[in-house]
């Protein structure tokens, strides 16, 4: 493409007249004429904007989600490890004589669920022991 | 305030100014604003209507944005006016189509209607063309609007918007030949109305 200006070299000179009177034609129009095209320009420009945003919103949108889905995970997790820490304390038990026998029957009977998850309990509980060992 | 800005006059557009990196919003904006007067005079004597010209630019307008502004910015101008011919295309062959069934359902069975009679002649010499201001732009209006799309289009995108014949080529989407026949038929028909003011 010539974008120095139109090529002329086979163009007849009254075409010269043309592009003036076109030119000038261009240059007539009238203000709300314009406005108009203005606002279409500007709308051209802004449908282009939403698409670029777009990443900007789900951006944020996405790590909620993977946040959420950590949490997720982390509470599954942390639901399920205290039904290993019977096992685990029967160990500790048998190896340092902390937990008695009577304890690892009420812990693996299953009657409570709730409170065999409850770890600060457990705590509590050989806090207790270790008291009155004491 | 839009008239402050409506009548400010467009600049100049030039991509050998353009940075290959800033080919943003404003650059953008300013290429849509230095084509959009031409665009809209292009679309109003491919319709004869203003309002359908600017509905006309407008879409141009957004197509060009939505798939080209992504292009080289020293592309920008074949492939918006590329965009725009491609408009003008669809509108002309609605037209037809619409034509066609309207003499359909209008037709009556006297001969009096002769649609070869009404049609516009191209080869009408025009109005007395030795005049000077309006009336010469008036003039040369009338004999590009009773141009056919093609020859009009080859004819403004050569001789107005500067584009070489392969560039008109990419643009109308046809090959450099038929540019310069197209071209050569807009002169002739046009240097026969405007032969008294050329």
């Amino acid at each position: 493409m010539n974008t120095d200006g139109p090529d002329t070299s086979r163009l007849p000179p009254w075409t010269d007249q043309a592009r003036s009177l076109l030119d000038e034609s261009a240059q007539a129009l009238d203000a709300p004429t314009l406005s108009r095209l203005n606002r279409a320009r500007q709308a051209a420009l802004a449908q282009r904007a939403p698409r670029r945003r777009a990443a900007w919103v789900f951006l944020p949108a996405g790590l909620a989600g993977a946040c959420a889905l950590l949490l997720a995970v982390g509470v599954w997790h942390g639901r399920r490890a205290p039904t290993a820490m019977p096992a685990q304390a029967a160990t500790a038990g048998a190896n340092h004589s902390i937990v008695n026998a009577g304890d690892l029957d009420m812990i693996a009977s299953g009657d409570d669920m709730e409170m065999v998850q409850d770890l600060d309990f457990y705590a509590w509980l050989d806090a207790q022991d270790q008291d009155n060992n004491g | 305030m839009t008239h402050t800005i409506a009548l400010t006059a467009p600049a100049i557009w030039n991509p050998a100014r353009v940075d290959a990196a800033n080919t943003g919003e404003r650059t953008l904006d300013q290429f849509l604003k230095s084509v959009e007067r031409r665009a809209l005079r292009m679309a109003e004597l491919a319709t004869g209507n203003r309002d359908e010209a600017l509905d006309l630019v407008q879409d141009a307008m957004f197509g060009f944005a939505r798939h080209y502004a992504g292009k080289p910015a020293a592309d920008w101008a074949p492939l918006f006016y590329r965009v725009l011919d491609s408009r003008l295309n669809d509108w002309h062959r609605r037209r037809s189509v619409r034509s066609r069934w309207l003499a359909v359902w209008t037709r009556n069975d006297d001969d009096e209607h002769d649609e070869i009679a009404q049609a516009p002649d191209t080869n009408d010499p025009g109005p007395v063309l030795r005049l000077a201001g309006n009336e010469a732009a008036q003039a040369l209006d009338a004999a590009l609007a009773n141009l056919p799309l093609r020859q009009r289009q080859a004819f403004l995108l050569r001789v107005w918007e500067g584009f070489d014949v392969a560039a008109t080529a990419s643009t109308m989407r046809c090959s450099e030949g038929s540019v310069k026949t197209h071209l050569s038929r807009a002169l002739a028909a046009l240097r026969r109305a405007l032969e008294d003011y050329a």
